[in-house]
Formats: structure tokens, sequence, C-alpha cells
């Protein structure tokens, strides 16, 4: 384990100090999304309001505003393109470079994107996330979380970031059987937006779509830690997201270590 | 310690056709081209041999070194180098082996070099008191610490060569791949890299495989060399051998002032030897006459005295033929005999 990490810290730490370096194309990027962030808010407001009812989809107006910031906070945390990096590595020839070292390419993406993340949670998911705390407790009358509520929400986020980086390398694989991954991660990321629930809380869905989302894993992405930020899920429920959670860990680090191997044994390494 | 098999290796793709018409009926097109880029190759090299392996351009050099670091599956056949079947063992093969492509670089773009270093000590599991004494060898024959605090992609070419160079020696491979080392170099560097590769050789016994296309790197390295054709093992014997066999033609070029009397001179004639012997060329520009002939048959001084007779000579070079001729040669000819 020591070893583990002190080989794949690197990667992780490189990544960081990549990001501080280039930190002015990343303002423009939180801007932008924080700016989603706001329509969102003030869309819902305005359902909220037309509608006369204090309670949609099983949240309050109230907590609706606390799923859409915390829907920003968890997304810095959980998601980050890493088939963007196994495509670019395909296109330019660099997973050879990659393959001729006695290292574990997922392992060492895994931990990149761990580095990058570290780095959207520092700037600045934290401090909306202190900020929103702030506003619940003197606008919005609510009351703080408590520190069990931070717990498990930040271990169920630390899951949904697993369960991500394994799905988007997954996903990248693609890049070794066709070029055209740039038009994929387009439909990719609309479907995402549906199905992890970022645009529309799940709840929102019938009944019978609320199930088939349940079966994918991507509802535990980000649907799951927020929920449990909100406090929806208590005893059994709660510990059941989590079992699911852990249990797609699992299948979807199974999955790409499955594919990996048939995709290394026809390997085509471009260029050269 | 490098036994290759019978090794082939197909490259298929999708079957491409002219113009846009052409790109339409590819969609619908289900034909693949077959290219066989090594058909059928077999070498074994022992511990310490220092192997220049050369071929033309698309010969299959680089696919050959890509089947034996384990990145590419061979279509047929089977290599093994140091006991390990590097397809089957992508990652303890690994440990044996180090790479430079001349190409590209297999640091890291951003980090400063001393950092890359670092990295691999730690992938390579390179113990302190190693780490710092090949530091301070890699540091004697490559000069790394002038810009060993510079990120990787300011380095100049002939810098991030050294660098490579060094971060495949970090871990003291059994094995050092070299694909085109010296592409593109200034002959300083070039010094510089050949110099680390013997010193690496002598003092740590590494088994070193070269490909190049700079014939300087082969007679200043290879004791063996190892040439393909469009896929085929042409050549593999000793340098010397090669020489032996290809470099025994000399060739005078003679400028003379009375062409018109050449027709007299008929010194294949005169030598009592054939074509393959002795082979003659005037060329009218600069009124020179060249004859290219076997040095253990005919000696020089009997070709210019020969040619004294019909005309007056107003100047005679005399050249070697070079490693690059022969090469040249052999591609052209097809298949060499090896040893
Ligand atoms: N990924 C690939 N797909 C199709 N053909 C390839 C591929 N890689 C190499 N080739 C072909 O195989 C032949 C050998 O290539 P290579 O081994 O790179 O040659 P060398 O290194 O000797 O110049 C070339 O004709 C090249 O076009
Ligand atoms: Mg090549």
């Amino acid at each position: 384990m020591g070893r583990l990490l002190k080989i794949y810290m690197p990667f992780a730490s490189n990544e960081l100090k990549r990001q501080l370096a280039y930190r002015g194309a990343f303002y423009l990027f939180i801007i932008t999304s924080l700016f989603s962030s706001f329509i969102s808010y003030y869309l819902w407001m305005a359902v909220y309001g037309s509608s006369g009812q204090g309670v949609l989809g099983g949240l309050t107006q109230n907590e609706m505003v606390v799923y859409i910031f915390m829907v920003y906070v968890t997304s810095s945390i959980v998601t980050v393109s890493l088939s963007t990096w196994v495509s670019d590595d395909v296109v330019q020839g660099t997973v050879a470079m990659n393959l001729i070292k006695p290292i574990d390419y997922r392992l060492s993406l895994i931990a990149k994107a761990l580095g990058r993340v570290s780095f959207q949670f520092l700037a600045p998911a934290v401090f909306v996330w202190i900020g929103l705390e702030i506003y619940k407790v003197t606008v919005l009358d609510m009351a703080p979380v408590s520190v069990m509520g931070v717990v498990l929400y930040l271990f169920s986020s630390g899951m949904s970031f697993l369960l991500f980086v394994l799905f988007d390398f997954c996903f990248g694989m693609i890049a070794f059987f066709t070029t055209y991954i740039f038009g994929l991660r387009m439909v990719k990321e609309a479907l995402l937006g549906f199905l992890t629930g970022q645009l529309i809380p799940i709840s929102f869905f019938p009944e019978a779509v609320q199930r088939v989302f349940g079966f994918l894993p991507f509802s535990s992405m980000i649907y799951t830690p927020v929920m449990i930020y909100l406090g929806k899920y208590t005893g059994r429920t709660l510990a059941f997201m989590l079992l699911r959670q852990g249990i797609w860990v699992l299948a979807l680090y199974g999955l790409g270590s499955l594919i990996w191997k048939m995709v290394t044994k026809r390997l085509v390494v471009l260029g050269g | 310690m490098i036994e290759v098999k019978n090794i082939s290796k197909d490259f298929v793709s999708p079957k491409k056709y002219p113009g846009l018409k052409g790109a339409v009926k590819g969609l619908f097109s289900n034909e693949k081209v077959v290219k066989t880029a090594v058909d059928d190759i077999s070498f074994s090299i022992r511990k310490g041999e220092i192997v220049g392996y050369i071929g033309s351009n698309g010969a299959g050099k680089s696919t050959t070194i890509k089947m034996m670091t384990g990145i590419l599956t061979p279509t047929k056949g089977t290599c093994r180098v140091a006991g390990i079947n590097p397809n089957q063992n992508r990652k303890e093969n690994a440990k044996n082996i180090g790479v430079v492509f001349g190409q590209r670089t297999q640091l890291w773009w951003d980090l400063p070099l001393g950092e890359s270093f670092t990295i691999l000590k730690e992938i390579y599991d390179v113990p302190a008191e190693d780490f710092s004494a090949r530091m301070d060898f890699l540091n004697d024959v490559l000069e790394l610490q002038d810009f060993i605090d510079r990120p990787v992609r300011t380095l100049s070419l002939g810098q991030r060569m050294r660098a490579d160079l060094g971060a495949a020696l970090l871990h003291n491979p059994k094995v050092l791949y070299l694909d085109e080392p010296t592409i593109g170099l200034d002959l300083v560097v070039k010094d510089n890299i050949r110099r680390a590769i013997k010193q690496i050789n002598e003092k740590y016994q590494t088994t070193v495989i070269l490909t190049t296309h700079d014939i300087g790197d082969i007679e200043e390295l290879c004791s063996r060399i190892i040439i393909i054709d469009e896929g085929k093992l042409i050549y593999d014997g000793s340098l010397a051998n090669l020489k032996d066999t290809y470099g025994n033609k000399r060739k005078i070029s003679m400028e003379i002032r009375q062409p018109w009397k050449l027709k007299e001179l008929h010194l294949e004639e005169t030598f009592g030897v054939g074509e393959d012997g002795c082979s003659t060329e005037f060329i009218e520009e600069t009124n020179s006459f060249c004859v290219t002939f076997d040095k253990h048959r005919i000696q020089v001084p009997q070709v210019l005295s020969a040619v004294m007779e019909v005309t007056e000579v107003k100047d005679v070079q005399i050249q070697e033929t070079e490693l690059a001729q022969i090469v040249k040669e052999i591609y052209n000819h097809g298949t060499a005999e090896g040893r």
C-alpha cells in the first residue's frame, strides 16, 4: 500500500501543480459552470413559485436550493474527464510510453484524476459549499448540516468519484477503436446530465423511470451523495445506497480490467 | 538474452479509396488491407551484445522493437526477453528493459526533469544508494545537471534525448532498446550519446539493440548488425564480415584530357576479369572517368598505368566503399548471405 502511494501519488501532485500553473483557464471554467447553477436556481424558483405547492418531487423549495448547489459541489469532486486523457494518449501515441513502464495505466490515470479533483474542490467548490451553509442558516432559516452528515456525504462522494473515473475509463477505451470519440463524448455528457440527476432530481421522474435509473450506475454518481447530504436517506435505505455504490465500484473495476486486457491484446499503437 | 522466433506482424486496416467519393465508399465497404510489417524474423542476441538493427524507412524496425517491449502483440511467432514473454508479462518485462524512442519522450512534459527521475525511482523501486550512484554516473556521461531543474517541455532536442536516455538507464535495465536515438542531433550530442551507450555496455554488460539511419552510430557501437527490408531479415552477421563481402570494391575517379581516346581502353580484357571484377563509367560534364574494381584482384597502380597509356590524367581520387554504400547496395540487391 505504501509503495502504491509512493508510485502513484506523484501523478496526483503533478496534476495539481499543473492546474495551479494554468489556473487562468480554470477560472473561466468556474464562472461558466457556476453560471449554469444560477440559471438552474432561477428556473426552479420560478417553477416552485408558479406551482403554488410547497413540495415538488419530495423536495421543499429550500431543499431545492441546497440540491442545486450541492450538485455543483459534488460534480466538482466527482467528474473529471479521464476519457479525454485516454483519447489524447491514444491519438498522440503516448500510451506506448506508459506501457513500457511497469505501472498500471488505469491507476496512474485515477491518481491524476485525484489531483485534478483536489484542485476543483479547493477552487472553488469548498467555498461555494461554505457559502451555501451560511446562506442556509441566515436566509433560509434551516438547520446547519451535522458533522455526521458531512462525513457521510464525503464518504459517498469518494465512492462516486471512484465510480465515475472507473466508468469514464471504460468509456475512454472506445478511443482505441474509433478516433471519433469527441462526438460520442458530447452524447455521453448530455445523457449523464439526466441520468445522474444533475439537471433534474431523479425523484421528479415517474416511478417506472426512477426504477430504471436505479438499475444504472449513474444515479449513484451525483444524486446519491446529494440526497445523503439532504438527509433524505436514513437507516437501511442509507446502508443500501452506500452498498449499491460499492457494488458498482467493484463491477466497473472488473469491467475496466476486462476491456483493458482485450484492448492491449489487439493494441495498435499509432505512429512511431 | 533475447530470443526471437519466427515473429510476424500484420497490420489490418480498412481499405481507403481516393477522393470524397472514395471516403463515402469507404464507409460502406468492408474491404481490408493487410500490411505485413514484419515477416517471419528470427534471431537471438547474447548478453552484452550491441546490435545494430537497420533497414530503410518502413522496413519494420520499430514494429519489431514494439513487439520485443510488449506493447504490440505479434501476429505469429514468439519472443523472449531475459526469459520473459513480453507480451504475456508486460509489467514484469518492463522492469528489465529501458526504451528510448527518438521521436517521443517518456518523461513528464510539465515536470522538472529531476522530478521525473524521482518518479521513475519509485516506479522501478530503485534503492536510494543505487539511485544516487547512478545519477552521478549519468550526470557524468550525459551532463544532465545543466538542465535538471527545467521542465522537460523547455529542453532542446539534444538535451531531451540525453534526458530520455538517462531515464531509460536509471533502473539499470538488462536490455536497452534505442529506436533512432540520434535522429536530428548535432555531432557533439551524438558523440555524447554514443559514449554513454558504450560506457553503460562496458560497465553493466547491458544488451543494446539500436535502430538508426546514421552509419556512424553503427560503426562506432555495433559489432553485429541485422538488416531487414520490407519486413524480411536479409543480413545477420558481423560488421567486419559485411565489409569483407561487400566492401572489397574500390573506385578511382580520374579527370582526363582526351576522353575520345577511351575507346581504345578495354580494362576487362587487360586484367582478365569479368563485369563484377571491374566496371567503368564516364561523366561528361567533369570529364571524369570512374573505374570500380575488386581490390583483391586488381591493384590501383595497374589501373592508373592502363589509363595513362591512352590518355593524359589531370587529377586522381581513390575511394574506399563506405558502409552507407554497402547498405544501400544490399537494400537494392535483396538478400545477402550472413556470417
Ligand atoms: N499502426 C499501423 N497500422 C498500419 N500500418 C502500420 C502501423 N504501424 C506501422 N505500419 C506499417 O508497417 C511498416 C513498418 O513500420 P515501422 O516498423 O514503423 O518501420 P521502421 O521503423 O522500420 O521505419 C510500414 O510500412 C508502416 O506503414
Ligand atoms: Mg521507425
